[in-house]
């Protein structure tokens, strides 16, 4: 029983990671959007099977939320967001596909020797997925680094809360309910403002390009 | 220990012979999806026949590398036919060669059909070389990749050790290791055997092409060879995808039933992979050739992945 709990949540959060990982080689803001709903169903799926094997009734509760959060609303904001722009591709991110995508398997390592004395004192079952969950945390970090549109840094800020969440669920088996529930205004919360910013940004500047903003240093 | 020779002999025969079919059989599907009728599966073995009864024609200016390279492009495909379990574990050759030979003989045959596609001259030749080149440079190290995340959960380099292992502890075939890995290879199946997102195989005439570029000045007898040995390639990639991840069916005894059973499998196992690469081939455009290193770069990181998982998580 332990060793399927374990064996599914691996793959679980192997599956989350690849779809994070799927940002850095997609260009369209549409491939974004999708790659992160697909995460985000993945995570709830993740969410379910722990509630399921921990007997945790209120990580049900959790996943629902986060289904109607992330993978309803979320992704329907940065549709419109989209249309209202036009589309803007990731034509030339700071760092090219191919070093972004090697990077990101080097910051997988990162996390597999950052989290090695965790999973080492660690008993849990789901252990296996710790590294992986931190490997999103970075790479969601990486995509806003090197990301140009502000829209896609929205993505990879969202991705990398993802990881958070992940991580949160794979090393507690979900934290309180209402801190829970705090998080998730949290992003919605952030999330608006976010989406606010670019408003204006698209306003100033005529693009979402974040480069241009070094104009106002002048 | 004649058993076992013959066993060998039987096997790269088998192999010899299936490969020519399994192109056909793609061809097939592909066209059937298409909604073409399509050749019939037997036109590779025609068109083979067809081949080495022709006459070869040869340009002034190439060397004796030209000449040579098909026997060595279609031996080093032959030769690894020896070392890979195709229907029966262990294998009398294991202790000729790991995974890293068949990997590297695998490389011999791309390197010297990249020589031999430069030496004639023509600007078609020196193109689809250094395409070749490109591809290879990276699909290679991502092939030893991902077979070595399964040889670090085998404690062994070794094909068949690496099989027997899956089969002793099935669990495995379901770990992050193994499904990364699988999706790594079969990337790089599609890149090294020429097939759609990288390069197209139906087409001569394409200034993208790859493969075929490199052969265009080849004729007769050793067109066919080249081809054969492509074919063989398909057939070998195709088979380290079903047998190294999923081996069930091969035969651990030598009696005729587990080994009529193995046979059985393997033509199953490889029209399934047949069927589904058609069905990617019709799917998917071709992808502009600078994008096929972020392709390639993507399996790598899947490769690197499953190393990870399968080395820290032992």
């Amino acid at each position: 029983m332990d060793n399927l709990f374990s064996q599914l949540s691996t793959l679980g959060s192997s599956l989350i990671l690849l779809f994070g990982i799927a940002l850095l080689w997609r260009k369209s803001l549409r491939a974004y959007t999708v790659a992160f709903q697909w995460q985000s169903v993945a995570l709830t799926v993740m969410f379910v099977l722990i509630g399921y094997f921990s007997q945790d009734v209120e990580l049900y509760i959790v996943a629902a939320f986060l289904f109607v959060l992330k993978v309803l609303i979320l992704p329907r904001y940065l549709e419109r967001m989209e249309k209202r722009f036009g589309d803007h591709r990731e034509l030339r991110p700071y760092v090219n596909t191919v070093t972004s995508l090697i990077f990101s398997g080097l910051l997988v390592l990162l996390a597999y020797v950052v989290t090695r004395p965790l999973v080492l004192v660690s008993e849990l079952p789901t252990r296996g997925g710790l590294p992986l969950a931190m490997g999103l945390i970075f790479v969601g970090l990486f995509v806003v680094i090197t990301r140009k549109k502000a829209l896609t840094q929205i993505v990879g800020f969202l991705v990398m809360e993802n990881g958070i969440a992940l991580l949160a669920v794979l090393g507690t088996y979900g934290i309180p309910l209402i801190v829970e529930l705090g998080v998730f205004l949290d992003v919605l919360m952030g999330f608006l403002v976010m989406q606010v910013f670019v408003y204006h940004i698209h306003d100033t500047f005529e693009s979402i390009d974040v480069d241009q903003m070094n104009e106002l240093k002048h | 220990m004649l058993t076992g020779f013959l066993l060998e002999f039987s096997q790269a025969l088998l192999v010899l012979m299936l490969a020519p079919g399994l192109a056909g059989f793609v061809r097939w599907v592909k066209a059937r999806l298409q909604n073409r009728r399509g050749a019939p599966i037997w036109q590779p073995y025609f068109e083979l026949a067809k081949l080495f009864g022709k006459e070869v024609v040869i340009s002034n200016n190439a060397s004796w590398l030209f000449r040579v390279t098909p026997y060595i492009v279609f031996a080093s495909a032959l030769a690894v036919t020896f070392l890979v379990p195709f229907i029966a574990a262990p294998l009398p050759f294991d202790n000729v060669g790991d995974l890293l030979v068949v990997v590297y003989l695998l490389l011999l045959g791309t390197f010297f059909l990249a020589l031999a596609g430069l030496d004639p001259g023509t600007a078609f030749g020196g193109m689809g070389a250094s395409r070749e080149m490109t591809v290879a440079g990276i699909a290679e190290p991502t092939i030893a990749l991902s077979i070595f995340s399964l040889a670090l959960g085998a404690g062994s380099t070794n094909l068949s050790h690496i099989v027997i292992a899956t089969l002793d502890n099935p669990g495995v075939a379901l770990g992050p290791g193994h499904l990364l890995a699988f999706a790594a290879l079969f990337v790089v199946t599609l890149a090294e055997t020429g097939r759609l997102p990288v390069d197209n195989p139906s087409t001569h005439l394409e200034l993208t092409m790859i493969h075929e570029a490199m052969i265009l000045e080849y004729s007769g007898r050793y067109l066919a060879l080249i081809e054969w040995a492509s074919w063989l390639k398909l057939t070998i990639f195709f088979s380290l995808l079903a047998n190294l991840f999923i081996p069930w069916g091969l035969a651990l005894t030598l009696t005729p039933a587990a080994l009529a059973m193995a046979v059985f499998t393997l033509i199953i196992k490889l029209a399934v992979l047949g069927v589904v690469v058609a069905v990617v081939e019709t799917r998917i455009a071709k992808l502009r050739l600078f994008r096929v290193p972020e392709l390639l770069g993507m399996s790598f990181v899947l490769a690197l992945l499953a190393v990870t998982s399968s080395f820290l998580l032992k």
